[in-house]
């Protein structure tokens, strides 16, 4: 009787049996569910170990790292004022997206930490509103690509799997870069709209109004008269290879 | 007939006073607890003084020199105030020290009697006297004035090292609430000056708030930009001793929310500044106020901050709160000023 209740127990989660598991992060748990140590089973639950939260270390060559980028170079000046935070227009929408703290992780070489911010450390639209208002002229905005050099060699693993590259969006991306040379903010709403499927919204009294009062003021001419950037076929060419060697390379890794 | 004036204390603010006053004829008795002048700059050999890293030599030597060279003054080295009374508008002291007792009457008199460096060994959090590698800015300073600048324990060039800023300010449990002003640019100033001594040295400040106010605020800035030192918010509550004869801070980030317990191989303390024994003992013998922080009281905190509430005896210098050099040696000139103009007045 008592072997058939056995049978039956279903598999442990990990980390089942800590009383307040809530309050420990997956990552923190240490549990094998095979273990033979010395002849010894301690599956499962007998060999559960918690990892202490306290950081116990400051990794300074992490800091050299960054700092010796070309974007990173400024990390040295940040005093955590949050003054980029404070202006960040991505924050608003995606509260865990905060540039003061992921440079301070940085100058900690606090990995740990940074590892949890692995979805949202690529939200920077580049507006460079932070680097206006920073008072130590770190300038933000280049730390976060920064920060995305260094997530993406440290995490290699987790990017690939928490940041898939929408392949609809790369190709829009890519058509307009080698077709034109610039960001068609225009096209790039099209496509958007129409990937979400709000084709209707696109003939709405919002976007003809729009449409007008562009029309009217200029702006929609002046941006048809813009043309493409100095000596377009060589950069094109350019562009298009090292395009090409990147996929390349990053097949070749996957 | 020349005026007679009383100068308690010969730190920068006494010593400039005296100067000063000897300059305009006066004749001065300079009254000094120690056998040399200096006060704690001379006592515990500062070497370079902030803003500008220059030799503290340059300005202590300066004004024991001028001291001792100018004609009417008579240091009494080793000496106390072992009695004092109202002579009318004057005072009657009398001077005590190894070569006797000698009575004089005062037209005026200047207290300059300075503070004292707050002991951390009387905040067991610090471990201080505990471990070796735990020392106090004074001690550091000390350190880099008899160019012995390593760790206590091995004599080995240190690693890394913290800084603790706020030790025996800012805290009720050792009943200090007051900021001592100067600590925060003492403590980048080491920094900067172990991080050019060790460039391998990584230097961590654990600070609440950086206070190194006015012009000083180049010397914080420098420390980061120049010379890569790390700010990590959060006051340490305990030191430990840890592996591979370290000694370990535990504290929080405050900015992180998390809790660390790093090892370090030195930890300097930036202990503030306390009115001392002195500053009781001097308002007790003179009859002039103490303030609630244990320095002494200034008749109107920003009118006359150099004046006592008793007319005839002025402050000059730490005595009335924590102060830079400068400070001190600026409120050395103006309480002569006034002293001066007070002996003239009731000549």
């Amino acid at each position: 009787m008592a072997l058939k209740k056995q049978e039956q127990r279903p598999v442990a989660e990990k980390g089942e049996h800590i009383i307040a598991r809530h309050l420990i992060e997956d990552d923190s748990i240490k549990e094998e569910k095979n273990l033979v140590i010395d002849g010894v089973d301690v599956s499962g639950r007998w060999n559960t170990f918690i990892l202490s939260r306290v950081d116990s270390e400051f990794d300074r060559s992490f800091f050299r790292e960054v700092k010796d980028t070309v974007v990173g170079s400024r990390i040295n000046r940040c005093w955590q004022c949050g003054m980029c935070t404070a202006s960040c227009t991505v924050t608003p929408l995606y509260r865990r997206f905060n540039p003061r703290a992921f440079i301070y992780m940085m100058q900690l070489g606090n990995l740990k930490e940074l590892k949890k911010y692995i979805d949202v450390a690529w939200r920077c639209v580049g507006c460079y509103k932070c680097s206006q208002r920073c008072p130590k002229q770190v300038n933000p905005a280049e730390m976060m690509e920064a920060l995305g050099l260094v997530i993406k060699k440290y995490f290699p693993e987790e990017v690939q799997s928490k940041l898939k590259v929408d392949e609809d969006v790369k190709k829009i991306y890519d058509d307009m870069i080698l077709g034109h040379g610039r960001l068609d903010l225009a096209k790039l709403h099209t496509s958007a709209m129409q990937k979400t499927g709000r084709t209707k919204e696109l003939l709405g009294k919002i976007e003809r109004d729009a449409i007008f009062k562009m029309a009217k003021d200029g702006r929609a001419f002046s941006i048809l008269r813009l043309g493409k950037p100095h000596n377009w076929n060589s950069s094109k060419e350019a562009m298009g290879n090292y395009l090409k060697n990147l996929n390349t390379i990053e097949n070749s890794e996957a | 007939m020349a005026e007679n004036i009383l100068v308690v204390g010969g730190g920068p603010a006494g010593l400039n006073a005296a100067t000063m006053l000897s300059e305009l004829g006066v004749n001065v008795a300079l009254v000094e607890r120690d056998s040399f002048i200096g006060g704690n700059p001379k006592k515990f050999k500062y070497k370079f003084l902030f803003p500008d890293m220059q030799p503290a030599d340059n300005v202590i030597g300066e004004l024991i020199k001028k001291t001792e060279s100018g004609g009417n003054i008579k240091v009494y080295y080793s000496s106390e105030v072992s009695d004092f009374k109202e002579n009318g508008k004057k005072f009657d002291a009398t001077i005590k020290s190894a070569e006797g007792s000698e009575t004089k009457t005062f037209d005026s008199v200047i207290v300059a009697t300075g503070f004292e460096h707050f002991d951390p060994a009387r905040d067991a959090k610090y471990s201080y006297q505990l471990f070796d590698d735990v020392i106090d800015i004074k001690d550091l300073e000390r350190m880099m004035g008899e160019n012995n600048f390593v760790r206590p324990s091995n004599g080995q060039p240190p690693k890394n090292v913290a800084f603790i800023l706020c030790v025996g300010s800012r805290d009720r449990h050792v009943g200090n609430q007051y900021c001592s002003r100067v600590c925060c640019t003492v403590s980048v100033k080491q920094a900067i000056e172990l991080r050019e001594h060790f460039p391998d040295c990584e230097v961590y400040i654990f600070y609440m708030d950086i206070r190194t106010y006015g012009f000083f605020e180049d010397l914080y800035w420098q420390a980061m930009e120049e010379h890569d030192v790390q700010i990590v918010k959060g006051r340490i509550a305990e030191i430990t001793s840890g592996p591979d004869n370290t000694v370990v801070c535990k504290g929080e980030d405050t900015l992180l929310r998390g809790p660390f317990e790093i090892p370090f191989d030195m930890v300097v303390l930036a202990s503030g500044m306390e009115g001392g024994s002195q500053s009781p003992e001097i308002s007790k013998k003179l009859g002039i106020e103490l303030d609630e922080h244990g320095f002494l009281k200034p008749e109107n905190i920003t009118l006359s901050p150099f004046k006592s509430n008793k007319a005839g005896i002025f402050l000059a210098g730490a005595c009335t709160g924590p102060k830079a050099i400068s400070d001190s040696i600026t409120e050395g000139a103006a309480a002569a000023m006034n002293a001066y103009t007070y002996a003239v007045k009731n000549r």
